[in-house]
């Protein structure tokens, strides 16, 4: 028995390991990733009238109406000398790829329970696959963003200066999509087991965009109550991100270390549950 | 002897039915307390391990230990709810055991279902990958495997549309072709031969059948349909409500199994009149099936000769009786009415027999019922159901599995011969 139990490959037990990232079996698996990912923009483009432009024209809509509503109404001041449009753009842009990002990790379990009952795979596979997406629509949003500051810049005489910030934009983009996966999962492990607390996860974004300096900066809000703002580890990462790309935003380099760090422990705590509970919960959904 | 590619050691799995609901967030926090935080025993788990066992915890498998060679064709049998997709479930790595572990070599694959992967938008070619690839084939074999498939499937045409346009017999066709060319060291499927066709079962089992016994690769099959288990596998694995009841050679774990679910319901007696089944002119005494076999535990199948023995009172003197046995299929079709002649008889008991030819029936389940009649038209006593019956399929050297039509399969005698050489 103890011979032959050396020559097997693998085993299934009853108790799984929260240390039981196999990243060789994932990374065999990584055509499969890619074939997901072209699937979730073949299945929602195909057969629309305008196709792959709708991931322009989402956001397009949302800073027409935020500017309307936000600047013309109320009157919303975003202090600076941004042209508003920049402003909410920038911001819905980055805040879509974290929102959506987010509500996609959370449902995999649900979305997925039929394959998931019928073929074993990588699970992490499936979240992977719906963060590069999101990041993909992000990367397209993110040049029609550029091409509205080359206008700004070229017609209407807008001055934008560049700084090393620029550089620091690969970095906000990681951190910002890393802290939707990991929250989004953790979610996707919890509702799995309380479905109830699905409805949770809108109400959650919704809050949290309010507390996040999408349609506001923060150096507009006043500064008894600026911790709560600051509290948001998103906070520096959108900050840095207009500052980065427009000129204008509040961060302090520690502030994005707490922003890594909520990351990092984030992503770790939630792996770690994941490989612990990832293979229980197919008996639960 | 071939090496062992698969142990299977002590598996259990617990269900708990019911379980998920309100306050089992809160419960489960408990749980979790005491059993990592403060070391204790799970409170739960000591509960269900002891006699005293909830009725909301199914226990779908329990203790279950065997072991795979290589070669090996093993068909898993049992009815529903044995446990027989759980096992699956587990060696496949979707659901994890309650207790115990496998252990094993080589690559799986598992055919749970047909289409596994499949999105109803995308085309013909994209499924074909993405189904490929969930399944754990690599790029290099499904580019190789690519066009085989397409040819396999036969829907070259619409390689381009969307498969929510296919007929239902493209979308299987395909979808097998996809799993037909997974090359896993193990292949482990489960009740495929469910849907589709006659010929598609036939593309099926071939192509398991080359799996197994051409390439020698292991295959774990589950299937109601216990011909095809009989001619693919060389063993068999039968469950009864979670428990290993059997494993060994093939024949003879079937014929056990066979035999212990057939409905058996061939004798009844009555020893006081006033309680037999009857009326003021009949009463039964007993009634009887004898299959005319050799071994009583082999199963009931097409070829055996069926004997119905009656015995009842007649209760008036000097009456015209005929006997009629009226046999109903289990949709509750009549397939025959067969009428004895009349004849006079006196008061007291009479006893009567008739045989159902062996090779006449077809396989299913049927109902007897037995009509007394008096001057041939007149009813006097309608003994209905009164006794039931399973035929199981038997083909012998026949290599075909599907459905054998018609409601009896006799074997009349054919003439045939050639009575030209050409064609004219």
């Amino acid at each position: 028995m103890s011979s032959s139990e050396k020559k097997m490959e693998w085993v299934i037990e009853s108790k799984s390991s929260y240390f039981d990232l196999n990243l060789k079996e994932l990374f065999s698996y990584y055509h499969l990733l890619f074939r997901l990912v072209r699937k979730e923009f073949l299945i929602n483009y195909q057969q629309t009238l305008l196709g792959p432009l709708w991931v322009l024209f989402q956001p397009i809509i949302t800073t027409v109406t935020y500017v309307f509503v936000f600047n013309k109404i109320i009157g919303v001041s975003i202090g600076g000398k941004l042209p508003p449009v920049l402003f909410y753009f920038s911001g819905i842009v980055l805040w879509n790829f974290f929102n959506d990002s987010f509500s996609a990790t959370s449902k995999i379990f649900r979305d997925n329970i039929q394959i998931f009952s019928k073929v074993y795979f990588p699970r992490l596979i499936v979240p992977l696959a719906l963060i590069i997406t999101q990041f993909l629509r992000f990367l397209i949003q993110l040049v029609l963003l550029v091409i509205i500051l080359i206008y700004f810049v070229v017609f209407k005489g807008f001055n934008v200066t560049f700084t090393w910030y620029l550089l620091t934009l690969p970095l906000v983009i990681f951190t910002l999509g890393m802290i939707s996966l990991s929250i989004g999962l953790l979610f996707s492990i919890i509702t799995a087991k309380y479905r109830d607390l699905s409805n949770f996860v809108d109400i959650f974004l919704r809050v949290l965009m309010f507390v996040t300096p999408v349609i506001y900066p923060l150096a507009a809000v006043k500064e008894h109550i600026r911790w709560i703002v600051q509290l948001n580890p998103l906070t520096p990462l959108f900050e840095l991100f207009r500052l980065g790309l427009l000129g204008e935003g509040t961060v302090a380099p520690v502030q994005l270390l707490y922003s890594i760090i909520f990351m990092a422990f984030s992503l770790i705590i939630t792996i770690l549950l994941f490989n612990k509970q990832g293979g229980k919960l197919i008996d639960v959904i | 002897m071939a090496e062992t590619v698969i142990e299977v050691q002590n598996i259990s799995k617990l269900y708990k039915l019911g379980e998920i609901g309100s306050g089992s967030l809160r419960r489960d926090l408990n749980n979790w307390w005491k059993t990592t935080i403060i070391k204790k025993e799970d409170p739960y788990f000591i509960a269900e391990e002891t006699s005293h066992t909830s009725n909301l915890d199914l226990w779908a498998l329990k203790n279950i230990s065997f072991e795979v060679k290589q070669g090996d064709a093993i068909g898993i049998i049992g009815s529903n709810g044995s446990g027989k997709s759980t096992l699956l479930k587990i060696i496949s790595r979707i659901v994890q055991p309650t207790i115990g572990s496998v252990r094993g070599k080589g690559k799986i694959s598992s055919i749970l279902e047909v289409g596994t992967g499949f999105h109803s938008e995308l085309t013909g070619r994209e499924n074909i990958y993405i189904s490929g690839y969930t399944l754990g084939m690599n790029k290099r074999e499904i580019l190789r495997k690519f066009d085989e498939i397409v040819a396999f499937s036969g829907i070259e045409k619409f390689l381009d549309t969307p498969i929510k346009r296919y007929s239902s017999g493209m979308y299987v066709r395909l979808a097998f072709a996809v799993v037909a060319h997974l090359e896993p060291d193990i292949l482990i499927v489960d009740e495929v031969l469910a849907v589709g066709d006659a010929d598609f079962q036939k593309k099926c089992l071939g192509k398991m059948r080359d799996v197994s016994q051409k390439e020698g690769r292991t295959v774990l099959f589950v299937s109601h349909f216990m011909q095809a288990i009989n001619n693919l596998c060389n063993k068999a694995l039968w469950l009864q409500q979670g428990h290993l009841k059997e494993i060994g050679t093939c024949s003879a774990v079937v014929n056990k199994y066979l035999a212990s679910v057939q409905q058996f319901n061939l004798k009844q007696s009555w020893d006081n009149i006033q309680e037999a089944p009857g009326n003021d002119f009949i009463r039964f005494k007993k009634i009887e099936l004898i299959p005319q076999m050799e071994n009583p535990d082999d199963p009931l199948d097409i070829r055996i000769p069926l004997t119905v023995k009656f015995k009842f009172w007649n209760l008036t003197d000097n009456v015209s009786l005929s006997i009629g046995l009226h046999l109903f299929s289990y949709g509750g079709e009549c397939i025959f009415d067969n009428q004895s002649p009349g004849g006079y008889y006196d008061k007291g008991l009479i006893e009567g027999e008739c045989t159902i030819p062996g090779n006449f029936l077809n396989d299913g389940s049927y109902f007897i019922s037995l009509i007394i009649n008096k001057d041939t038209s007149i009813q006097l006593y309608y003994f209905e159901q009164c006794m039931s019956f399973d035929l199981e399929d038997y083909r012998g050297d026949i290599k075909w599995y599907g459905k054998w039509m018609g409601a009896v399969r006799p074997r009349f005698p054919f003439r045939i011969e050639q009575t030209t050489f050409s064609i004219e």
